[in-house]
């Protein structure tokens, strides 16, 4: 997979007012993004998601470390015109149409006003805003300015996306609506996703892969199922389940919880699993389920976010 | 050029939303009625024999020639459109880099594939297209009002427009710099309203230089006559630039190339200081 965004070692250092104080925002972190791909950024307030987005567009700049965005460093302008930004908070100016909206950021992407036309219809009627065409947007409620906002950001097919909490606001049915556009992008038109939002189970849909953030730090990195997956926790379901198999996984050692009608293992490793299957079917007990029991993504977050500071940096699995 | 065009279009959308458009062009032609409803000129063989000002006769004992009053009537009209044009253009303009830098709506210009010098320039060139299209209306329309009522026509009136949009060039740049520094409207506007008064206040330099007590002081003042625009000398050349050769003396060697060329200079260095704060700038 081409990597399109790429960020190593970056780090930043905000300034207190009179230079006294020091705040590290970012403190050396490292990811890609491939072509095609969902990846989502994650971490508390204040964990350095935004700066990491503003520093990808040159919004701010990196006190240390390096960011590229198609192959061109970010500080170069052309950078800019592979990539589509819907910022968090993001003030569409009230007094113009979604139609002189899209006509005026399309210009500045440089792009025909012909093509501005043709891609914003497409792009309004995707996203079920194309009644509105021409409506102030000081008129729309706030889902719409958010749909309004990805309309502009993908106005100009970029090859990236940069979404900070693109279906804030958006009702169920919208943020299921956008979560598809965005997949099509991606698989259809090969486009890097990067999903920076607090709502984990969207992430959790949405995302092949994530990192966390805490403390300007990566904490976790890799693939939504390997950071869910509990580590040697499994699902046994079988009939039947009475107490006498129960006690015979005990004995070996393994952490047993019956629920409902099933049962939850830890055990020590794979072999240890494969002996209590044995240990099953020699007791003629038929084994209908047996698959790792996952966490959610919502889970592995706290746990990453309370985890004491210093805590060994990596998957919780 | 597209970006230009971009922000060409947004400001004046802007302007036309937030009725600044319509209250600069409403004012200006407020100023055009009244200019027009009160002159009645009764013009005998080419000479002025009547005058009506406000609806009340103006004694007009000796016959004068009409191109001789129509010179000075747009002299002295020059004058009062020097201060009317850059004050409205500085009102119009001075929100354009404050606006821009709104949190939430920077992050939209500046995702685009746009360097932020051309960025600022553009929209600098957006705001002088306003400023610009007020004045032309202004002058314009006063022109032809006069062309109508006396029949003479005297195109150096149109070209006063030249020199009053060259003081708007220069205060607007330092309007952006103040608007790029401190991202508030109203700051941009005081600051800009004060550097002009503070340019018309130092045309007395030489009297003030006198009368301070200290070496140091006086040459702190020189300085600031030579940094700050000239503000007074450039509206005294606006009226020398329109009577021509009949301008009065003082107002004649007002007529040179030195407070262009020091004005010019500041105001340029203004908006090469406010780009490149803008490109330093953090958001």
């Amino acid at each position: 997979m081409t990597p399109v965004i790429e960020v190593s070692g970056l780090k930043k250092t905000y300034r207190g007012a009179l230079r006294t104080s020091r705040i590290t925002a970012l403190d050396g972190i490292d990811f890609t993004v491939g072509a095609g791909e969902m990846f989502g950024l994650l971490g508390p307030n204040g964990a350095g998601k935004t700066t990491t987005v503003k520093i990808l567009l040159d919004l701010t700049r990196a006190t240390g470390g390096q960011a590229r965005l198609a192959g061109l460093p970010t500080g170069n302008p052309e950078s800019r015109r592979s990539v589509g930004y819907l910022p968090e908070g993001h003030k569409i100016p009230g007094y113009l149409t979604a139609r002189q909206t899209l006509s005026i950021f399309g210009r500045m992407s440089g792009m025909e006003s012909k093509d501005i036309q043709r891609r914003g219809i497409e792009l309004l009627e995707k996203l079920r805003i194309d009644k509105w065409i021409d409506v102030r947007v000081k008129k729309y409620s706030k889902g719409m300015t958010q749909r309004l906002g990805l309309a502009i950001a993908m106005l100009h097919s970029p090859s990236v996306l940069l979404l900070d909490e693109p279906t804030d606001g958006v009702d169920p049915v919208g943020r299921r609506e956008i979560r598809d556009i965005l997949q099509d992008e991606a698989r259809k038109n090969g486009t890097a996703v990067l999903l920076n939002s607090h709502l984990l189970s969207e992430i959790e849909l949405t995302c092949d892969r994530v990192a966390v953030l805490r403390s300007g730090k990566v904490v976790a990195f890799g693939r939504v199922e390997e950071l869910t997956r509990r580590a040697e926790t499994y699902k046994f379901a079988a009939a039947p389940i009475d107490d006498a198999l129960v006690s015979a996984f005990r004995e070996t050692g393994a952490v047993v919880e019956r629920v409902n009608g099933h049962m939850v293992l830890s055990v020590d490793s794979v072999q240890h699993l494969n002996a209590l299957v044995d240990t099953a079917r020699a007791r003629g007990v038929m084994l209908t389920e047996l698959s790792p029991v996952r966490s959610t993504l919502e889970d592995v977050f706290v746990d990453l976010v309370r985890a004491p500071e210093g805590a060994p940096e990596a998957p919780p699995s | 050029m597209k970006v230009l065009v971009a922000n060409i279009e947004d400001v004046i959308r802007e302007a036309a939303a937030r009725w600044t458009l319509i209250a600069y062009f409403f004012l200006s032609s407020i100023f055009i009625l009244i200019f027009a409803s009160a002159i009645n000129l009764d013009i005998v063989d080419g000479a002025l024999a009547g005058a009506k000002l406000f609806g009340k006769e103006v004694d007009v004992r000796d016959a004068i020639s009409i191109e001789k009053l129509v010179l000075g009537f747009e002299s002295g009209f020059s004058a009062i459109l020097y201060f009317l044009c850059t004050f409205l253009a500085i009102f119009a303009t001075a929100h354009l880099v404050p606006r821009m830098q709104e949190k939430g709506t920077i992050d939209l210009y500046l995702s685009r594939p746009v360097g932020r010098v051309k960025l600022i320039l553009s929209r600098y060139l957006a705001g002088m297209l306003l400023a610009g299209s007020n004045v032309f209306y202004l002058i314009g329309s006063i022109w032809l009002i006069v062309m109508w009522k006396t029949h003479v026509v005297h195109p150096r009136f149109l070209l006063a427009g030249a020199v009053i949009l060259f003081i708007i060039a220069m205060l607007m740049a330092f309007a952006f710099l103040i608007g790029v520094i401190t991202s508030s409207t109203a700051v941009s506007i005081m600051t800009t309203y004060g550097l002009f008064f503070f340019g018309v206040m130092l045309v007395g330099h030489e009297r003030i230089e006198a009368a301070v007590s200290k070496e140091w002081q006086a040459a702190m003042i020189k300085t600031l006559y030579w940094i700050v625009p000239k503000t007074a000398e450039l509206g005294g050349a606006v009226v020398a630039f329109v009577s021509a050769g009949q301008a009065p003396e003082k107002l004649a060697q007002q007529l040179t190339w030195s407070p262009f060329l020091t004005t010019a200079a500041f105001g340029v260095v203004c908006l090469i200081l406010a780009s490149w704060l803008f490109t330093r700038k953090e958001f």
